[in-house]
């Protein structure tokens, strides 16, 4: 029979270096992903519902490319190219967050977490902008199919920045490398899924 | 490559696609490249700013994944035209 405490303890997972953190003296690299499994697996559960969302944008757009140029016209495309500088900024103040929760640095994690959730307000600004100017053109949802996938698409980010900006604020509270990493983790996978969004919605 | 240098390289790409949609560049030629940059600029935050340099392995899954699915989104765009 096998020994109960064995039988019953939970699982560890192993957990990798710091994201972001230089292997060890040796190049030595390992095959573990870094951070905390389960914000992989939220991450992949995002990246795949974008995935499908942009996808399918670009198979509806199929039956009018005509209408989906003219309706693509209508949104800010500065502000978009602006809103990407904004969030690889933020991302690389988040990424070097987790560089000083690990030398213990509490007040500089702090001070960078509240930078990138600047950052992260500066976003939804520039975003709400470009809302409030296709409402104020009558532009809705149900305008044109292209408006129906964009403002549902970048709706659904906007909701993960904001999301995210929570969870910096919560993990620079905490001020844990574990926390803050986890933190940041989301925080760049709102980052990827943008850099992948602006040119699918935006330019193309 | 330090988190900095893969700032400077994001920010470099991201003019890079604005270049590149005010050249006056249109349809699959601007969808290709627009789409290789992005492709780029997610490799940085893969591998720089989410640490999947450490896991050499996952990264080159992540790498071919994240290309195929490029590619599709490339092929839907330039039948677009």
């Amino acid at each position: 029979m096998s020994d109960p405490e064995r039988q019953f303890s939970v699982p560890t997972i192993p957990s990798g270096r710091l994201a972001g953190e230089t292997p060890p003296a040796g190049g030595h690299a390992t095959n573990r992903l870094p951070g905390e499994l389960m914000m992989w697996i939220l991450i992949l559960s995002e990246l795949a519902v974008f995935g499908a969302g942009l996808l399918a944008f670009l198979a509806v757009r199929l039956t009018d490319p005509a209408g989906f140029a003219e309706a693509q016209s209508q949104l800010h495309r500065t502000g978009a190219a602006a809103n990407t500088l904004v969030l690889v900024t933020s991302g690389w103040l988040a990424a070097l967050a987790c560089r000083a929760a690990g030398a213990g640095q509490t007040r500089r994690l702090r001070l960078l977490l509240a930078a990138a959730i600047g950052f992260g307000a500066v976003f939804l600004i520039l975003k709400g902008s470009e809302y409030a100017d296709l409402w104020a053109q009558g532009i809705g949802t149900e305008t044109h199919a292209f408006f129906t996938f964009s403002y549902l698409l970048t709706g659904f980010h906007a909701a993960h920045v904001l999301a995210g900006m929570v969870l910096l604020a919560l993990v620079g509270w905490l001020a844990t490398p574990r926390a803050v990493e986890t933190g940041a983790a989301f925080w760049h996978m709102v980052d990827l899924v943008w850099v992948i969004l602006f040119p699918v919605v935006y330019l193309i | 490559m330090t988190v900095t240098s893969a700032w400077l390289l994001l920010v470099a790409l991201s003019a890079g696609s604005t270049l590149a949609a005010v050249s006056g560049m249109t349809g699959p030629a601007l969808a290709l490249i627009v789409l290789a940059l992005a492709w780029a600029k997610a490799q940085l935050i893969l591998n720089r700013y989410l640490g999947l340099a450490q896991a050499p392995a996952i990264a080159r899954g992540f790498a071919l994944a994240l290309a195929l699915y490029m590619a599709v989104l490339a092929t839907l765009a330039a039948a677009a035209g």
